[in-house]
């Protein structure tokens, strides 16, 4: 202890026991001398024995440790109550996971979404079909979209495939709804000015013929409001205008030169050939998918040889469905509710730019279509009249009946032996059909810078050209019936124009027969 | 008293250093049972130095509780180097004074008719037990001067002991 302490603090130590030997004997010796230390002594023993005194001691708490050890088990699990952290440990687990995921892989996402539309993408895959199956094509129509670049969807000729170009050169391919198809027998005009026999024509009809089921696979669409189109259409097209075109200058010799722009007679088969094979190195597996939600271009392999399998079971079936009395519905493509939301999609490596609208779906494409030089053909609707016009000109030259006895030798001379379509110096039809294709040409031409000047009148244009090609048809008809009208006086006078043939001319030619001659 | 008399005898326990250093050390170790035998060997004496402490029954239970839930908590963490009643004691004079401080805190802001009733000196008269005087006076205390009293005159601790428990 301090020896400053008072003794009066000395005095509580020692009652505490507090104090060391020596200071308990220093306290001591002085209490034995003071009687007021004594006194201090004995009040602070009984403030001692007051104060240990009035303890009352805390009863027990019986259930103290079992409160105790609930409270740390409680404490304990709050402690580690680790599930309300589990919502933000999970986020910032996830968090962390994908910022090193992303880091790694910065293409996850991208291929997560590629996953997801190809899932969707199989959604609209399903259960494709051949649009153009229901359309019954003809060989016509393929020649005429051959040619010109237009294809029927249904039978009713409602809807069409329309492949053209926009000003800008680049080509396009769209459906739309069909104001009116009226390219009739056009191939049977190209076989007749081709001149063709019956085993040629069975030819050019065979090779038509086979590009069916290929156009069939081009178009598809399904249950799902889905359209698939392959851009491989346009080459297609291409392809088939070029195997015509090898066909037409293998077989039709020199009718080919006449009814074939100059451009194209002058064509070799190389060339042609080249065509076809490029054609055909084009990935032919690819189309361009319109569904309700989206558009997109993706791989798909249509097997056209089970189609038509299927197609020959259900044959029957459809059949007795039609003697029923069945109508069956043809699929129409719904450009207004089905596709309203594309406004205008391009894809990302602008290999095609595809608009919609209530009217039509168009597919710009501008990698797709293979480096084949546009050709203008003749108008077939012209070649047709001019043969036929031609055809029926000459025909009433023939008499039709009897001989006419010339000369001495009562020579029967048979008008009957007169073919319509045949010979030298009587109707020049080359020439004709000749000067038709130069002036096509000039036609076409004009009509090509019309079109990229006036592309929204496009549709009227060929019809207002085709009513003045027939106008001027007309007045070259005219010109030719007057020439027939001088050649049949000609004939039916020899005598004024050939002094030798005096005796033949007295002969007399039945007036019925003058009457036929009338046209 | 035969041999076999005084084997059969239940052997006076006694408590040692050693016997709450290797409760400490088993609990340590994972025995996490041995906390219970700590727990009884202490308890009563927790509860009657915040009783003393707080000169009220009031909380008592509820401060010895936290008393013991802070042991639980930091005994892997004792370091040996003070007897572990040093360490408890002086937890629990820590807890006692946060009480007493929060108290004061609170009385502050509570109206006066909501005020916890203190033991007073107005409530002693003449038939009052003289042991409920010294009662009340020591309640009156400071803390600073009751603490060291209750420890002392009490609970029998050494000056040493509780200077070390208010942590002078």
């Amino acid at each position: 202890m301090n020896k400053n302490y008072t003794d009066k603090e000395l005095l509580s130590a020692y009652i505490d026991g507090e104090l060391s030997l020596n200071e308990k004997k220093l306290i001591e010796d002085k209490i034995k001398t003071s009687l007021e230390l004594q006194k201090e002594l004995s009040d602070l023993k009984k403030i001692k024995e007051l104060t240990s005194g009035s303890v009352d001691r805390i009863s027990e708490s019986p259930f103290f440790e079992t409160r105790l050890f609930a409270n740390i088990n409680t404490q304990a699990s709050n402690r580690f109550n680790y599930k309300k952290w589990i919502p933000i440990g999970s986020l910032t687990l996830v968090t962390l996971t994908l910022m090193v995921v992303l880091k790694v892989n910065p293409k996850l996402i991208d291929n997560i979404v590629e996953q997801q539309k190809s899932n969707l993408a199989g959604f609209y895959k399903e259960n494709l079909q051949p649009l153009l199956y229901a359309a019954d094509l003809t060989n016509e129509d393929i020649f005429n979209f051959a040619v010109y670049q237009e294809l029927p969807l249904d039978s009713a000729n409602q809807q069409i495939l329309k492949l053209g170009f926009d000003p800008a050169g680049t080509e396009f391919f769209e459906i739309k709804n069909a104001s009116n198809i009226s390219h009739a027998s056009n191939l049977k005009s190209f076989v007749a000015a081709l001149d063709l026999n019956e085993a040629e024509i069975e030819m050019i009809d065979s090779i038509i013929g086979s590009y069916s089921d290929q156009l069939s696979s081009l178009v598809l669409v399904n249950d799902k409001n889905s359209v698939a189109i392959n851009p491989n259409i346009w080459n297609t097209r291409k392809v088939i205008l070029a195997d015509i075109l090898a066909f037409a200058k293998r077989f039709a010799g020199q009718n080919y030169s006449k009814i074939l722009p100059t451009e194209v007679a002058e064509l070799d088969n190389k060339t042609i050939m080249k065509w076809v094979s490029d054609a055909k190195s084009v990935k032919a597996n690819q189309y361009i998918f319109f569904t309700p939600d989206s558009i997109f271009e993706d791989d798909f392999v249509f097997d056209m040889d089970e189609f038509k399998e299927q197609m020959e079971n259900v044959k029957d079936e459809l059949a007795e469905l039609k003697e029923q009395g069945v109508e069956l519905k043809e699929f129409r493509i719904n450009f207004d509710s089905a596709y309203g939301n594309h406004k205008r999609n391009t894809d990302k490596s602008k290999r095609y730019e595809i608009s919609v609208n209530k009217d039509q779906i168009k597919v710009n494409v501008q990698d797709f279509a293979i480096n084949i030089p546009e050709i203008d053909f003749p108008d077939f609707d012209s070649i047709a009249i001019i043969i036929n016009e031609a055809t029926k000109n000459i025909y009433p030259v023939i008499p039709p009946s009897g001989s006419v006895v010339v000369g001495k030798n009562n020579y029967n001379y048979n008008f009957n032996s007169v073919k319509p379509r045949n010979k030298k110096g009587e109707v020049s039809l080359d020439s004709v059909m000749h000067q038709r294709n130069t002036e096509n040409e000039l036609k076409n031409n004009e009509q090509k810078k019309k079109y990229q000047n006036q592309v929204k009148t496009g549709p009227d244009f060929n019809d207002s050209l085709m009513l003045k090609q027939n106008e001027e048809l007309k007045k070259e008809m005219d010109n030719l019936k007057k020439e027939l009208q001088k050649f049949r006086q000609d004939f039916t006078k020899p005598n004024e124009s050939d002094s030798g043939q005096s005796k033949k001319s007295k002969q007399k030619v039945n007036p019925v027969d003058t009457d036929e001659i009338e046209i | 008293m035969n041999y076999e008399q005084k084997e059969n005898m239940e052997q006076p326990k006694i408590l040692t250093l050693d016997d709450d250093f290797s409760l400490i050390k088993r609990f340590i170790d994972g025995d996490e049972a041995v906390f219970a035998e700590l727990v009884k060997r202490h308890k009563e004496k927790v509860r009657n130095i915040v009783y003393l402490t707080l000169s009220s029954s009031n909380s008592v239970d509820d401060i010895a509780q936290e008393v013991f839930i802070t042991v639980y908590r930091h005994l892997k963490s004792f370091r040996f180097e003070s007897q572990f009643t040093t360490w408890i004691y002086r937890i629990t004079i820590n807890k006692c004074k946060d009480h007493l401080r929060k108290r004061n805190v609170r009385r502050i802001f509570l109206p006066l008719s909501e005020e916890e009733k203190e033991p007073v000196l107005e409530s002693i008269n003449e038939d009052s037990d003289i042991k409920e005087i010294v009662r009340s006076a020591i309640a009156t205390l400071p803390d600073k001067l009751k603490i060291p009293l209750v420890l002392k005159d009490l609970e029998g601790f050494s000056y040493q002991e509780i200077a070390v428990y208010n942590g002078m």
